[in-house]
């Protein structure tokens, strides 16, 4: 039996039918499109998966899409656009952060949480709010200084 | 030969005084010169947006989506396997064995790989059937209604029981040493005779997997004009449309095979894997069909690196030289051949290290086993050799009162050394990384 | 107790495949507007092969590395490419993608030179322009001369070409022969610190230094070296599938599969040594592999270092690390007792 939800999905509300056991992820990506979001285990260990529901970073595999039902969530395609990158998805590409970039959605995400949460993260907070996004690909170090750069961007462009 | 000249001229800009300068193709002149210059990937920007597509992130209207079934046994006959009840699933529109297979096997040396098992199954991850639906849980669900009888046969999993006489034979009446590699240079039993102090080890590794974090993922569709068009996460695109044509018995012409950009490689992503399936139950459907591995599957269905015994035996003067060095090598080549006699022939040639040795006999072979594929992996078999040749290095000098970085400086590969295979070398930069290294490092020279 | 030891580890490794033939095949298309078109049939796995492909172009063109495009990864519309593998696609598909685009400039040169009234041999290009040498006054846009060509000669410019590296195949007997045309070095060293107590093992700093010719994009070497230590923190401390005796497979997921998080890594110090190979394009070699094949090996020479045990086989789990130490406990105990 299908569920009507009703999500705010980056600034919007959108409807869904979705059946109970469909996850978040399934339908952000196979019935929204938004395929940003990426699966890399199913299984809640590699937080590819990363969205923000209600501002807090989950893995979307591990959540039933009706349990979104009146909340909001965040995708990596709400944080900014070619235009107007956020300060993260600048600091990414500069640093070179991003190398086959499929943790690279998951990890803003995180990275986005925890700079909101704390805009002044020492390189351990940084490192401990990364440290269940996996990535195969960079070893973390240019992922590390580019959350640390974009921290400071978005710090000076407060002022 | 000289150094090309990457010529570092001063940027021009439009109307600076004696140059003649038209519009430029950019409104940015600072491309120039291009080598050298720490240039962000051209794709990240798409990747940072969520924009950029990857296989997985690809779908066709009417796309299906395919599973396989995996053995239940390392190693066993398969007496029977019966489709039926999972062809009555709703939702299923397609169910394959073997038998649908008109080549059915592929490998990039040895094709000892069969695309699903026919007559028996040599390690859990060989699939054995598949089913197309109109949704991953639909083909998942029916999997379990595949019906297969098996007899159980004896598991080697150890390789050094795998390479006795009596072992159980995973590819009958084949032996289970399936490739063997040897170098010779000099005398080495006489050096060894000589030598102030022989030093002899036995190290092991382990089998690990590349994890990258995009899983296989790959998408079969057929046009009106008999061409196939394979949309997948293989890195060696050339390679997997020559294995498609033959498993297929189609002309290579009549394959296309597209990838985008992969979600890591690592070398896992090489050769073909579920490819073939898709194809031939997107003929039967005359629909695209989508295959996507689970996690699980990327460990006990892809290629894994393998596990090495290696012997060390190294005769070394009393100032530090080695002047013979006996190597064997064995890898644990899984159930199928895949990049094993790459990843041997690699392993053997580097193992005696980046040593200047006058005398050396190396032996390197490799051993099926009921365990996953071993093949493609970042460093083919380097990895291995290097932590049994540095570990045995560090022993040496231990032995000898040596400081670890001076043992290494005496003996390392310079300007034109003389490789174990008798090739003259240049470019050789290791005595500076070693330098280098140590500089950075703050390494102090240890002696007893 | 906590105790600190180093440990160093170098390496050699081979570019491109073990004598077998691996060749690179490329076109280069320079377009009306002065940009360029490169086809190559490599794939991006996403160590920014495309970018640094794109660099090599540009660099022989003498234009700007963003206005190249890639075009990839298609059997049927881009050239034969023995692919992402064997740390080949810099030197090999570089070297043919610039034999590509050294054709693409010679039909430029033949059309330049006409229109500024000097020989082929007194060109050169840079800054998206074609210039004579020591007399840069006279100049034109490489634009002007491919539009010039292209449509008024009827003469597009563009280059095709293809490189395989020389090899000599193996004696049978013997294995004498020259398996590759190249190799690359390094060396790392590891600083960690063990617990006694338990066996854990943190790698506290990496010093790598990497030999890989020319680097063509710096910033991109430096994240392969770095991404290739994390799989050797992997490899030497935490990675292994285990079997039971069936040849089950007990470490299937990502949470008994422990590879290296955020926190299991140390600072990296990436230095890439000066090195120039000429038969490389622009003296590049390649970077993929060889960064974590020196990593376990200096991580446990580290750990033998620091508590003077030898570890005879990878991982060097804490169980391990620990009963190596409890047997290196006991040995002494009896040798102290007995003499
Ligand atoms: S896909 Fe959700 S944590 Fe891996
Ligand atoms: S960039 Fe490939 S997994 Fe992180």
């Amino acid at each position: 039996m299908a569920f009507t939800i009703k999500v705010k999905v980056n600034g919007e509300w959108k409807t869904a039918d979705v059946e109970p056991e469909m996850t978040l992820l399934e339908l952000l990506r196979e019935q929204w499109g938004l395929t940003g979001t990426k699966l890399g285990c199913d299984e809640g260990d590699c937080g590819a998966c990363t969205v923000l529901f209600d501002g807090k970073p989950v893995n979307s595999c591990l959540v039933l899409a009706v349990r979104a039902d009146g909340h909001e969530v965040v995708t990596v395609e709400g944080l900014g656009t070619a235009e107007r990158p956020h300060p993260l998805q600048s600091a990414f590409e500069q640093h070179g952060a991003v190398q086959c970039g499929f943790c690279a959605p998951g990890m803003l995400i995180s990275a986005k949480a925890l700079l909101d949460a704390n805009p002044e993260p020492t390189e351990q907070e940084i490192r401990e709010a990364l440290a269940g996004n996996l990535c195969r690909c960079t070893g973390y170090t240019k992922i590390v200084e580019a959350v640390k750069s974009a921290g400071r961007a978005m710090k000076s462009s407060v002022k | 030969m000289e150094r090309d000249v990457i010529r570092k001229v001063p940027l021009v800009k439009p109307g600076e005084p004696g140059m003649i300068v038209e519009e430029a193709p950019t409104e940015e002149l600072a491309g120039y010169p291009s080598v050298g210059r720490r240039i962000p990937r051209r794709d990240t920007i798409f990747q940072v947006l969520g924009q950029l597509k990857y296989i997985n992130d690809l779908s066709f209207p009417g796309m299906l989506y395919a599973k396989v079934l995996r053995s239940r046994y390392a190693h066993a006959r398969i007496l029977r396997v019966d489709v039926s009840k999972a062809l009555e699933v709703p939702g299923v529109v397609a169910a394959i064995t073997a038998d649908d297979i008109p080549v059915n096997s592929f490998g990039p040396s040895l094709q000892d790989q069969p695309v699903l098992a026919k007559d028996k199954v040599r390690h859990m991850g060989d699939g054995i059937a598949a089913v197309a639906a109109v949704s991953e849980q639909i083909a998942e669900e029916a999997l379990e209604k595949i019906v297969v009888e098996y007899e159980p046969l004896p598991v080697v999993l150890d390789p050094l029981e795998a390479m006795r006489e009596d072992a159980p034979r995973i590819h009958e009446p084949r032996s289970n040493i399936y490739w063997e590699w040897h170098i010779r240079k000099g005398d080495v039993e006489k050096a060894l005779a000589e030598a102030h102090l022989v030093v002899q080890e036995r190290y092991r590794t382990q089998m690990v997997e590349h994890v990258s974090m995009e899983t296989h993922s790959s998408i079969a569709m057929w046009d009106a004009g008999g061409r196939l068009t394979v949309w997948c996460t293989v890195g060696r695109i050339t390679l997997a449309r020559t294995d498609l044509a033959r498993i297929l018995q189609v002309p290579v012409s009549r394959v296309r095979v597209v990838s985008t950009q992969l979600g890591g490689n690592f070398g896992g992503k090489n050769e073909i894997t579920i490819e073939p399936v898709l194809a031939i139950l997107a003929k039967k459907t005359g629909r695209p069909v989508k295959g996507t591995y689970s996690r699980k599957e990327e460990f006990i269905a892809s290629t894994t690196r393998h596990p090495f015994i290696m012997e060390y035996t190294s005769g070394v003067t009393a100032e530090g030289r080695i002047i013979a060095r006996k190597v064997r090598l064995i890898a644990d080549g899984g159930a199928y051949c895949s990049w094993s006699e790459t990843t041997l022939g690699k392993a053997t040639i580097l193992s005696a290290g980046p040593y200047d040795i006058p005398n050396i006999a190396l032996d390197g072979y490799v051993v099926y086993t009921n365990k996953p594929m071993t093949g493609a992996m970042r460093g083919f078999g380097a990895p291995q050799v290097c932590f049994a040749y540095e570990s045995h290095m560090d022993t040496i000098a231990h032995r000898l009162g040596m400081d670890p970085l001076q043992i290494r400086l005496l003996n390392a590969y310079d300007e034109g050394s003389i490789s174990a295979t008798g090739q003259i070398l240049h470019s050789v930069a290791l005595k500076k990384t070693l330098l280098a290294a140590a500089e950075r490092f703050g390494w102090e020279v240890k002696e007893r | 107790m906590k105790k600190r030891g180093r440990g160093i580890a170098c390496m050699w490794y081979p570019i491109g495949f073990t004598v077998s033939a691996n060749p690179s095949a490329a076109v280069v298309k320079v377009n009306e507007d002065g940009t360029a078109t490169v086809l190559t049939g490599t794939v991006e796995i996403g160590q920014g092969s495309l970018t640094v492909l794109a660099q090599i172009a540009a660099e022989e063109l003498g234009i700007s590395p963003r206005d190249v495009i890639m075009v990839s990864a298609d059997t049927d519309g881009t050239p034969v490419d023995t692919g992402a593998i064997a740390s080949r696609t810099t030197y090999v598909t570089g070297n043919a993608i610039r034999l590509a685009a050294k054709e693409a400039k010679k039909i430029l040169f033949e059309v330049a030179a006409p229109m500024l009234g000097v020989r082929t041999d007194q060109l050169e290009t840079r800054q998206g322009r074609i210039w004579v040498i020591d007399f840069p006054q006279k100049n034109i846009s490489i634009g002007e001369v491919a539009y010039y060509s292209q449509v008024k000669l009827g003469r597009p410019v563009q280059g095709s070409a293809s490189w395989n590296p020389p090899t000599v195949p193996l004696d049978p007997q013997t294995g004498q022969g020259k398996p590759f045309n190249t190799y690359v070095y390094a060396t790392q060293i590891a600083e960690v610190e063990v617990d006694t107590e338990t066996g854990q093992v943190d790698v506290l700093r990496i010093v790598a230094a990497h030999d890989c010719g020319t680097p063509i994009n710096p910033m991109l070497v430096e994240g392969q070296i770095q991404g290739g230590i994390s799989m050797g923190v992997g490899f030497a401390l935490s990675e292994e599938m285990v079997f039971s005796s069936n040849g089950t497979l007990l470490t299937s997921s990502l949470s008994n599969y422990l590879i290296p998080t955020t926190v299991d890594m140390p600072e990296i110090e990436v230095i890439i040594v000066d090195n120039y190979d000429p038969t490389g394009p622009f003296g590049a070699k390649g970077v993929g592999e060889p960064t974590l094949v020196p990593t376990a090996a200096a991580i446990l020479n580290a750990i033998y270092d620091a508590v003077g045990v030898r570890l005879y086989s990878l991982p060097a789990t804490p169980e391990k690390v620990l009963k190596a130490l409890r047997e290196k406990e006991a040995q002494n105990n009896t040798a102290s007792s007995t003499h």
